[in-house]
């Protein structure tokens, strides 16, 4: 394999790999705008010309493969290549605007940080904003997106975004020279279900966030890395939030999962919580109550209308609770209940937690992690209706669920229909859910648990890749990470003094279930998926001069 | 004069298939057909044919690059897109010789194995469309051009396509993009057309001329075109003269012919009993020529790169005395900021700007240094871009303003020389983003920057 000097430093790379490739590899920058590892490189952008001996000129290094023995200087070390990226810099602010006090990209824009570098910027513009070719300032293209054409440096990324990946093909570049504009097809909003996207990768401020513009400044939020719990793929994403809201969610770079992409409906996802009243504090037969005495109350109930009567216990889990839930779940309901009929579908999980929605990310199964449930031993029971049907004929002593609502879409009206009525006849029922809704409310007693977002733990996606989520935003008031509220349910009856913290309930997991075998949990939470462009690259990022 | 090429074209009657074919079109294709892939482009190798388009690179060995592996197409591509200002030499052969283009893409077609070859005809050029169009008709009706050509077995489709207007088409990725019906974005090299070119398969792009040439050497044999010009630059030249002279027009001489006799023979001398002050030899991406640099010059490739210029298109044009440089200068920088296609960054914004200073300073409203800031944003262009046209654009900037440098320093307020660190942001630091003051004293200076002092 060919082995590359970049800066002094030595790697060896696969064959065909590009010099920046290489240079990412070895942790090198190389300053970028059309480059993107996702996207087909185009070499527009001029920005990453290097010094290569033996080359006549500055080659660009997205589009130059690496031979053996090349020697590479970046603009780091090469006066050459230094002056060729300062000139291309300089050119790219003739037109530009400027206007970052006001831009929303700020703080994470290739564009400015770029400028501020001493290896690359002139730090300044040598036109005046009068003679600048001035285009567009805001144009809708639909819900998600703003265009500034202005701001933008045509680096194409979007364009090839919308031709190569999605292919949507709804962006196009219109005229000649410095009066080079995007635009959408007929100037119509886009159609794209991806059109979140286009705001990560334009690296700078020219297609902006709807939903995010003029929320944040950049440098104020705060970054906890997650997955997305919209649908099985788990999407690696990261969740920027500010003073306990979530503000944005923005895809991390995972190219075995999601490579560098989020769909639109995972990334509003985190609005859906929003959507309902919170549950805040404990209820039990409609009214207030605290947690010691509630957790106690359900679990002496659920024990006297099951084993009391000689009944057995209907335990409903969830695919959207993480892996260490449904374990304590599964493992309550087993020690507690010698009869039970164990079951956590609301309607087609197990069949359509592989099934693609689109070519690129969305799946049909709109929860995180049916196929956790089924590696930790849940099975397809009866269902929502046989439970239903049990219930009515008498069969069921009582009725402990788990329900988090979905965040992609909503529950079908059969399903909500038929946890209405599962609930309506069970005699007793126990009820830990996020969310005060309409078809919840027959439950007799009530635990609020943390949302997604809110709680760390593990998820399985669709083809049994175990991810881990870390809690960003707290609880409402009195709500708890589910896997805390079952701990409490089975140490209240002493069925055992379980471990509910997320790590050691994962180990428990990692040594009794196959599936999990070998898995660390400190590993999975410090897996590789990073941000686009990665964390911490920025020369003067979050800890720098624009600091807090 | 000599008359390689243009033999025939004085007689409107060429257009037509029987009256060219009674004068031997077709027969250098014919004579093609009869021998191998390999022989055609030796012949044309040994003929010492070079790209006419304006690089100037040797046509047989541009050939031999197509490597075709199995089930791939090969193409050939004719570039018509005759677009560099100054150059009509083109225009010429497909109005006036239509049969002789065609039979040019036909040998060159053979030679490099392709069965599909397109015209890319500029789009201003609407008016040539139909001749080539009818000539094309007559050719594929005598079965000169489609299935088994010429009876030969060899099977060959010859597409027209008209452009829309654009300089970037001329280029030849970007004449590939257009064609497939993209925008004419120039692709970034390697890959290159001979590997990947038209729709991703191995492409050839000829101008014009080239192949004009191609079909004359396959009927007449290398040997009569080496024979003609000098030992490294073979043949004939079109030359598509204009400006300050009195018989602006199309002339074809032997290479080495001498440019003085060129313009008081052919040109019929400066126009309007002026005194000539520079050449543009080979269309506007090439440097000026002021009249002393001109004077010992002759026609081919290599004088004209002795004197620092090139003979490109062979798109020549003049100056008489009187002219205002630059005047003339912003006109072809307007062009190229036009023309611009916009896809890489420094041609993009640099030339926008080199017009826009231009502009400024013909308005009276330059500032000291701005001839050096034109340099310098050329120099930010030049080898740093996607294709030529950046380039090009720097050419006549640079040279108009080194070779006329009083008539742009008396538009320039106060022509102060821009101290070099100050062109470039890095001499003296203040420690604030660079290293520090002391650091920075005791490194190696950092390689100086080109000065502009005029």
């Amino acid at each position: 394999m060919p082995i590359v000097t970049i800066d002094g430093r030595q790697i060896e790379v696969e064959p065909g790999t590009s010099v920046i490739q290489a240079a990412d590899q070895l942790g090198v920058e190389i300053p970028r705008f059309c480059y993107h590892p996702d996207l087909e490189p185009e070499g527009n952008c001029r920005m990453c010309l290097v010094e290569v001996d033996g080359f006549p000129k500055p080659v660009v290094a997205c589009a130059t493969p690496v031979v053996d023995g090349m020697v590479v200087k970046t603009p780091h070390t090469s006066p050459v290549a230094s002056r060729a990226v300062r000139g291309v810099l300089e050119f790219l602010l003739v037109n530009h605007p400027i206007d970052c006090p006001i831009c929303d990209k700020a703080g994470e824009c290739s564009l400015q940080d770029f400028y501020m570098h001493p290896d690359y910027g002139q730090h300044r513009s040598h036109v005046d904003s009068k003679e600048k070719v001035h285009k567009a300032k805001r144009v809708d293209l639909g819900p998600r997106i703003v265009l500034d054409a202005e701001r933008c440096v045509m680096c194409s990324r979007c364009v090839r975004f919308s031709e190569n990946v999605t292919g949507y093909a709804e962006l196009q570049f219109i005229r000649r020279g410095n009066h080079v504009e995007l635009v959408s097809f007929e100037e119509q909003a886009l159609q794209d279900p991806y059109a979140g996207n286009f705001a990560d990768i334009c690296p700078v401020g020219a297609l902006l966030s709807r939903d995010f513009r003029f929320k944040r400044r950049v440098w104020k939020l705060d970054y906890t890395s997650s997955i997305c719990a919209g649908c099985s793929t788990g999407c690696n994403l990261r969740i920027d939030h500010y003073d306990g809201h979530i503000e944005r969610l923005i895809p991390r770079r995972n190219p075995d999962v999601n490579r560098s992409w989020l769909c639109d409906e995972g990334r509003l996802s985190y609005k859906q919580l929003a959507m309902a009243p919170r549950v805040t504090h404990p209820e039990q037969d409609g009214e207030k109550a605290l947690w010691v005495k509630v957790t106690a109350a359900a679990d002496e109930r659920l024990r006297a209308a099951t084993l009391g009567k000689g009944l057995p216990l209907a335990a409903l889990a969830s695919a959207s609770a993480t892996n260490e839930t449904l374990w304590l779940f599964r493992r309550y309901v087993e020690a507690a209940f010698p009869r039970h009929l164990l079951e956590f579908r609301l309607a087609q999980e197990t069949e359509a937690v592989r099934e693609r929605q689109d070519k690129l990310l969305r799946r049909i199964d709109k929860h995180p992690n049916t196929m956790g449930a089924l590696h930790l031993g849940y099975t397809a029971g009866m269902g929502l209706e046989g439970l239903a049907r049990e219930a009515e004929a008498g069969r069921l002593g009582a009725l402990l669920m788990l329900y988090y609502p979905p965040l992609v879409g909503e529950e079908s009206e059969e399903t909500k229909d038929r946890i209405r009525r599962l609930l309506e006849l069970a005699q007793e029922s126990v009820l830990l859910t996020t969310h005060h809704l309409p078809y919840l409310a027959g439950a007799k007693i009530l635990l609020p648990v943390a949302a997604w977002s809110e709680e760390e733990g593990t998820y399985t996606n669709y083809r049994g890749t175990v991810q881990h989520a870390n809690g960003a935003v707290g609880s409402p008031s009195a709500a708890r990470p589910a896997a805390e509220v079952l701990g409490d349910l089975m140490r209240q009856a002493t069925y055992g003094r379980p471990e509910t913290e997320p790590g050691r309930v994962f180990a428990e997991i990692a040594e009794k279930v196959p599936a999990f075998r070998g898995l660390r949990y400190k590993e999975l939470a410090s897996r590789l998926a990073t941000a686009y462009p990665p964390e911490g690259r920025m020369p003067y990022g979050k800890d720098g001069f624009t600091g807090h | 004069m000599a008359d390689f090429l243009t033999r025939h074209t004085k007689d409107p009657a060429q257009k037509k298939l029987d009256t060219a074919r009674g004068r031997g079109a077709y027969e250098g294709f014919r004579r093609a057909l009869a021998m191998s892939r390999q022989e055609v482009v030796a012949e044309i190798d040994a003929s010492g044919l070079r790209g006419r388009g304006g690089a100037g690179f040797p046509t047989g060995r541009k050939w031999s690059f197509i490597h075709a592996k199995e089930g791939q197409s090969v193409y050939l591509l004719c570039n018509a897109d005759e677009s560099e200002p100054g150059t009509f030499k083109d225009h010429h052969l497909m109005t006036f010789d239509p049969h002789l283009v065609l039979e040019g893409v036909a040998v060159g077609a053979y030679a490099i194995g392709a069965h599909r070859a397109y015209i890319y005809l500029r789009g201003e050029y609407a008016s040539i469309a139909e001749t080539l169009a009818a000539a094309l008709r007559e050719a594929t009706a005598a079965g000169i051009i489609g299935q088994s050509c010429l009876g030969s077995g060899y099977d060959l489709s010859v597409g027209l396509q008209l452009g829309a207007g654009a300089y970037i088409c001329g280029e030849e990725t970007g004449l590939i993009q257009s064609l497939e019906g993209k925008r004419a974005y120039p692709r970034v090299r390697p890959p290159f057309p001979a590997v990947h070119g038209f729709l991703r398969e191995p492409t050839v792009v000829n101008n014009v001329e080239t192949l004009a040439c191609a079909a004359r050497i396959m009927a007449e044999g290398a040997e009569a075109f080496a024979r003609l010009g000098t030992r490294q630059s073979a043949g004939t030249k079109l030359i598509s003269v204009s400006g300050a002279v009195e018989r602006p027009g199309v002339y074809e001489v032997e290479m080495g012919y001498p440019l003085m006799q060129f313009l008081s023979h052919e040109a019929g001398g400066i126009s309007g009993g002026r005194r000539l002050k520079a050449i543009i030899p080979g269309g506007t991406s090439v440097p000026v020529l002021t009249a002393e640099e001109a004077a010992p010059l002759t026609i081919d490739y290599e004088s004209m790169l002795s004197a620092g210029t090139m003979l490109g298109s062979g798109g020549m044009i003049v100056f008489g005395d009187g002219t205002s440089m630059p005047h003339a200068l912003l006109r072809i920088a307007e062009f190229y900021a036009h023309e611009s296609c916009g896809e890489c960054t420094p041609c993009r914004e640099g030339t926008g700007w080199m017009a826009w200073v231009l502009r400024r300073l013909l308005a009276g409203e330059g500032s000291p240094g701005d001839l050096g800031l034109l340099l310098r944003v050329g120099d930010n262009i030049e080898g740093r871009t996607i294709c030529g046209l950046g380039d090009a654009s720097v050419q006549p900037v640079r040279s108009f303003i080194r070779k006329f440098r009083q008539e742009f320093e008396a538009l320039a307020p106060l022509p102060v020389a821009f101290p070099a660190w100050q062109l470039h942001g890095h001499g003296p630091r203040t420690g604030r983003f660079g290293p520090p003051v002391e650091e920075a004293a005791q490194s190696q200076p950092v390689e100086g920057p080109p000065d502009y002092v005029l």
